[in-house]
């Protein structure tokens, strides 16, 4: 039951905020934040309130960016085209999943995801002809806005801004509809569920496919912005458990969530990036302790994330 | 147990950069070393689960995956701020020595490796099996309640059985430092397997693990022969889901242990 009120000052803020500030440091530090919010939202559909985590999340992040990378270099198609096929290949693929390890719980189901990604990775970064391998590919810059070659960045916050809208509107509907209640019900207890007539595998397996379609429009826009698609990132594990790690620090389950968690990752990043730009491995080293370290420290003492804590503490209940 | 270690790889690639450090440093060879890193691995074990999982031991299945996970990003990191992303090789005197059995030729190192696996194995078998500590940590995994009314205190019984986990990997982790190059993310590659032989075993069977673990062996080697060595990964992690879909409790695991969530 999140308010709408912080959330739509939240999307105010990121859209207006390009008509003042020009500095494209910060500006890029705005998009990535949306784009990794949307992803992190679009995991939190699947993870937080479908209760189906992912630790291979990345598969869907991207086979979205590789239709829109591979579309466009190969038959010169526009990427939106990418991001719509992206959506689709990821929703089979995500039906496929969901459908296979709907009777597996907990780590069993974790393991299944991680070595569905795997697969992908291996594809990725093996089958030379189709993919270009491990090399990854290089998104050509067309400039226009069909074909994504924008070089203004505040029209890229605006169209990141667009898709984070459309998750976080997912979210609102699975926080206030039947079908979202029915969703939660199997989360809780699904033989309950079950008991009570709600569909539960069918929702578990609807909720992981608007979760992957969503998840591949997030990596089909990032490979237009970043410009290059290197497979041995795009279906890492590390970049499921980015997804998971924003959505938990923000809060499972809760609209909004995953995007302050993706504000504070995101500002963290950019910012120990700045400090420790010149030391290069040691950069990455150190941001991902912190990382890691975060990880263990919000499940063990705020299971319930950062929109939780503060709900629970500062919103007194409207009953 | 019940639990799922994520960060296992992790001390797989810290026990092989140990073989690696002492063999530079202090030209141990790593089968010294493997003494010695007995001892420590548990000591290790015994603390990681102090510090970090024994908060979360009661909790859901999803906290104690995130944090195993979180273990092992900090762990990778560690080792990559402190020895660097470069690949590193422990380049022992009888490296290149080969040995030939029944017309396969193998590396001495792995010869070993497989022995000391063997006998490791089936001490850690045996004292599963019959010890009273083993009976004692199988109580635990399969009713936690129950052992606990049984006068079992399953809070040491935790700590024990993941210092024991943590030292055999510490131990295959020294074994391998000879045959395989050590980097901050060797440790993936060797625990994928280890999940896809344990499950296809039947989470917390040994011997089934010890059978599923040649299989897995098998369709790799076979497999890499078939499809060429580029794409050998992908047989067995489609083996392992296809186990997870047809039965993922595993080959003579209990049927539905996987759906129980206990």
């Amino acid at each position: 039951m999140s308010a709408v009120a912080p959330a739509a000052v939240f999307f105010a803020v990121a859209g207006l905020v390009p008509l003042v500030v020009r500095d494209a440091f910060f500006l890029d530090g705005l998009v990535l934040i949306l784009i990794w919010g949307s992803s992190a939202a679009a995991w939190n559909v699947a993870g937080g309130y479908a209760g189906q985590v992912s630790l291979g999340h990345s598969a869907f992040f991207g086979l979205g960016a590789y239709a829109a990378a591979l579309l466009g270099t190969r038959w010169g198609l526009s990427p939106w085209l990418g991001l719509v096929g992206g959506a689709v290949v990821a929703t089979i693929v995500g039906l496929v999943i969901g459908y296979l390890s709907n009777r597996l719980r907990g780590p069993y189901f974790v393991l299944a995801t991680i070595a569905f990604s795997q697969v992908l990775l291996i594809v990725g970064s093996r089958w030379r002809g189709f993919t270009s391998g491990s090399e990854g590919i290089p998104v050509p810059f067309r400039p226009g806005f069909w074909t994504l070659g924008i070089a203004d960045k505040r029209v890229w916050v605006w169209i990141v801004l667009a898709l984070a809208v459309v998750v976080y509107l997912v979210e609102l509907y699975l926080d206030r509809s039947r079908r979202g209640y029915q969703l939660a019900a199997v989360r809780e207890d699904e033989d309950a569920a079950l008991s009570l007539g709600v569909p539960a595998r069918w929702l578990k397996v609807a909720a992981i496919c608007v979760s992957a379609a969503l998840t591949a429009a997030c990596g089909a826009l990032w490979a237009q912005y970043v410009g290059f698609v290197d497979p041995l990132y795009v279906f890492s594990v590390d970049l499921s458990v980015r997804f998971a790690l924003a959505a938990i620090i923000g809060g499972l389950g809760g609209a909004l969530g995953p995007f302050l968690g993706a504000v504070l990752i995101t500002t963290l990043e950019t910012y120990l990036r700045a400090t420790f730009g010149g030391i290069g491995a040691g950069f990455v080293g150190i941001y991902l302790i912190i990382y890691g370290s975060a990880l263990i420290l919000v499940v063990r003492f705020v299971p319930q994330g950062l929109t939780g804590w503060i709900a629970a503490r500062f919103v007194r209940r409207t009953a | 147990m019940r639990v799922v270690n994520f960060a296992h790889g992790e001390f797989l690639m810290l026990a092989m950069y140990l073989a690696f450090w002492a063999f530079a440093l202090l030209h141990l060879d790593p089968y010294v070393t493997l003494v010695v890193s007995l001892p420590l691995f548990f000591a290790l074990g015994w603390l990681s689960y102090r510090a970090v999982m024994r908060p979360v031991i009661h909790a859901s299945h999803n906290a104690q995956v995130f944090t195993t996970v979180g273990l092992s990003i900090v762990l990778q990191n560690v080792a990559l701020v402190a020895f660097s992303a470069d690949a590193r090789f422990v380049r022992t005197d009888y490296y290149a020595v080969t040995v030939r059995v029944a017309g396969a030729v193998s590396n001495w190192a792995q010869i070993v490796a497989f022995a000391v696996a063997v006998v490791l194995t089936s001490g850690l078998f045996a004292f599963m099996r019959w010890s009273y500590t083993g009976k004692v940590m199988r109580a635990t995994a399969q009713d936690r309640q129950a052992s606990a009314l049984m006068g079992i205190d399953t809070d040491r019984v935790y700590a024990l059985t993941w210092a024991v986990g943590i030292t055999c990997v510490g131990a295959a982790g020294v074994l391998l430092a000879p045959i395989y190059p050590v980097y901050p993310t060797a440790g993936l590659q060797f625990v994928l397997i280890a999940y896809v032989a344990v499950v296809l075993g039947g989470l917390g069977d040994m011997l089934g693990a010890l059978i599923a673990a040649l299989a897995v062996a098998a369709v790799e080697v076979i497999g890499s022969y078939v499809v060429g060595t580029a794409w050998k990964e992908i047989l067995y992690l489609l083996l392992f889901i296809g186990i997870l879909v047809v039965r993922p409790a595993g080959l003579f695991g209990q049927r539905g242990a996987e759906a129980l969530g206990t």
